[in-house]
């Protein structure tokens, strides 16, 4: 029996559908971390990778239970050989221009705040587990987390947009900040992320009970002092550090 | 986008006075609930698959969201040339008759606007999945489920023989209808977010 066109359009549909789900499949797999307690962990993960990826600070990491090593502190843990901190700020750009996150695990709460410098910022919370963070915030944002020793990597997912993130562990200036004020009249919240190489993003969120928050771009963040200029008004910042626990 | 593919024979068959089949809904039923069948899988594996976030990207364009924008509004001009060329062929638009031409750019312009809808909703279903924490994206969520239904159960009907009149303009509007607000709630919203970039 001759197919009819259409019944040829809608087969052709099917196997370029079904051909991109196969390659999206391929896609996500090789994105996936092979560290910190992700979905396919690697027995590969060797201690010479790990004590590559700690450098200076933990030359005698080994993923051996029975061995600890002096230089780590007692808090933190090793998962696949990986060295997985209790406390850490993890800053950087996320891929396809989309803006910048950061990560700041302190001991059992995790804090992440993505924006793009202008219309869109979340925060969003969650609760560490061996190299895994899963962090949730309003309208839906959320995100996913491995990390470990100086790096972190995973998605972000915000108002219907998802965005892939490989970023580094920093240390004061760089980090999170975040700003809670009055100004004439209003709430305003603001976060600035500083980059590892000082560059700031930041937004403000002029009224954060809205439902659909509308954020634009922060003004610039003094960081010797810590405050802003928002209009006139002398807004004040505080750090969220991980590893001093500021801001938790 | 109503792709409409054997060109239209109203006289000779969908509105001939004498030729009626015993039941219509007979020759529909089948197309309709496969049709059902194709939005429910698409919902349901969005629903219940773990959002991954990634998928394939196109090269050339900076993210997938304006892959994905820019497709979408490629299937929607594509789509007011099917509501145009629907309307030529039906003989509603005064002054203006059908063309040779016609039927063969209404075939095209469907065809190439329904596979460029195909990355975008793999992109969607794969990475994003069907999500509901906002009106925008809810709305979005049911009428991309429904514009595959029913784009599916339309390309079934059209085959068949015995077909009321109405019933191809009417899957046609659904179908297009869709789609435009598909657009709006997503390709619309990414370039006044973002602004108009590649």
């Amino acid at each position: 029996m001759k197919l009819r066109s259409p019944i040829i359009t809608l087969l052709t549909g099917a196997v370029v559908a079904v051909g991109l789900w196969i390659a999206s499949m391929n896609a996500a797999t090789s994105a996936t971390t092979a560290y910190g307690g992700s979905a396919t962990p690697t027995p590969a993960a060797s201690p010479t990778v790990a004590s590559a990826g700690a450098a200076s600070t933990a030359p005698a990491a080994t993923p051996s239970p029975t061995t600890t090593s002096p230089s780590v502190s007692p808090s933190e843990t090793t998962s696949n050989g990986f060295i997985i901190p209790d406390h850490a700020n993890y800053v950087g750009p996320v891929q396809a221009g989309g803006g910048a996150i950061a990560i700041v695990l302190h001991d059992s709460i995790a804090i992440a705040y993505y924006c793009n410098g202008k219309t869109i910022e979340e925060w969003m919370k969650g609760v560490p587990a061996h190299g895994h963070l899963e962090l949730a915030g309003k309208n839906g944002a959320h995100a996913e987390v491995d990390y470990a020793l100086g790096h972190a990597r995973g998605h972000v997912h915000v108002d219907g947009f998802s965005y892939t993130f490989s970023v580094i562990a920093v240390h004061k200036p760089s980090g999170l900040y975040q700003s809670i004020a009055v100004v004439r009249g209003a709430t305003v919240k603001a976060g600035w992320i500083v980059l590892a190489n000082g560059t700031e993003v930041g937004s403000v969120e002029l009224d954060p009970n809205a439902p659909a928050p509308k954020a634009q771009a922060a003004p610039q963040l003094n960081l010797t002092n810590l405050t802003a200029n928002d209009g006139g008004v002398t807004i004040t910042a505080k750090s969220i550090d991980g590893e001093t626990g500021s801001g938790f | 986008m109503a792709a409409q593919f054997g060109t239209p024979d109203p006289q000779a068959t969908r509105r001939d006075p004498i030729y009626q089949p015993d039941n219509v809904a007979k020759i529909l039923v089948i197309p309709a609930l496969i049709g059902c069948v194709v939005a429910l899988t698409i919902g349901l594996y969005g629903k219940l698959h773990h959002a991954t976030g990634i998928a394939v990207n196109i090269a050339g364009f900076s993210s997938p969201g304006s892959v994905k924008a820019w497709l979408a509004t490629v299937a929607a001009v594509l789509a007011l040339v099917q509501i145009g060329s629907a309307l030529v062929m039906y003989g509603k638009v005064p002054r203006v008759s059908a063309p040779s031409w016609i039927g063969g750019l209404h075939k095209w312009s469907g065809r190439i606007a329904f596979i460029a809808t195909i990355p975008v909703a793999v992109h969607c279903v794969y990475a994003l999945g069907f999500a509901s924490y906002s009106t925008r994206v809810l709305i979005h969520s049911v009428l991309g489920c429904l514009f595959f239904g029913a784009f599916t159960v339309k390309m079934l009907v059209l085959p068949k023989r015995g077909v009321p009149g109405w019933v191809l303009p009417v899957l046609g509007a659904v179908v297009f209808a869709a789609l435009i607000l598909i657009w709006f709630t997503s390709a619309y919203w990414f370039f006044s977010t973002f602004g108009i970039k590649r």
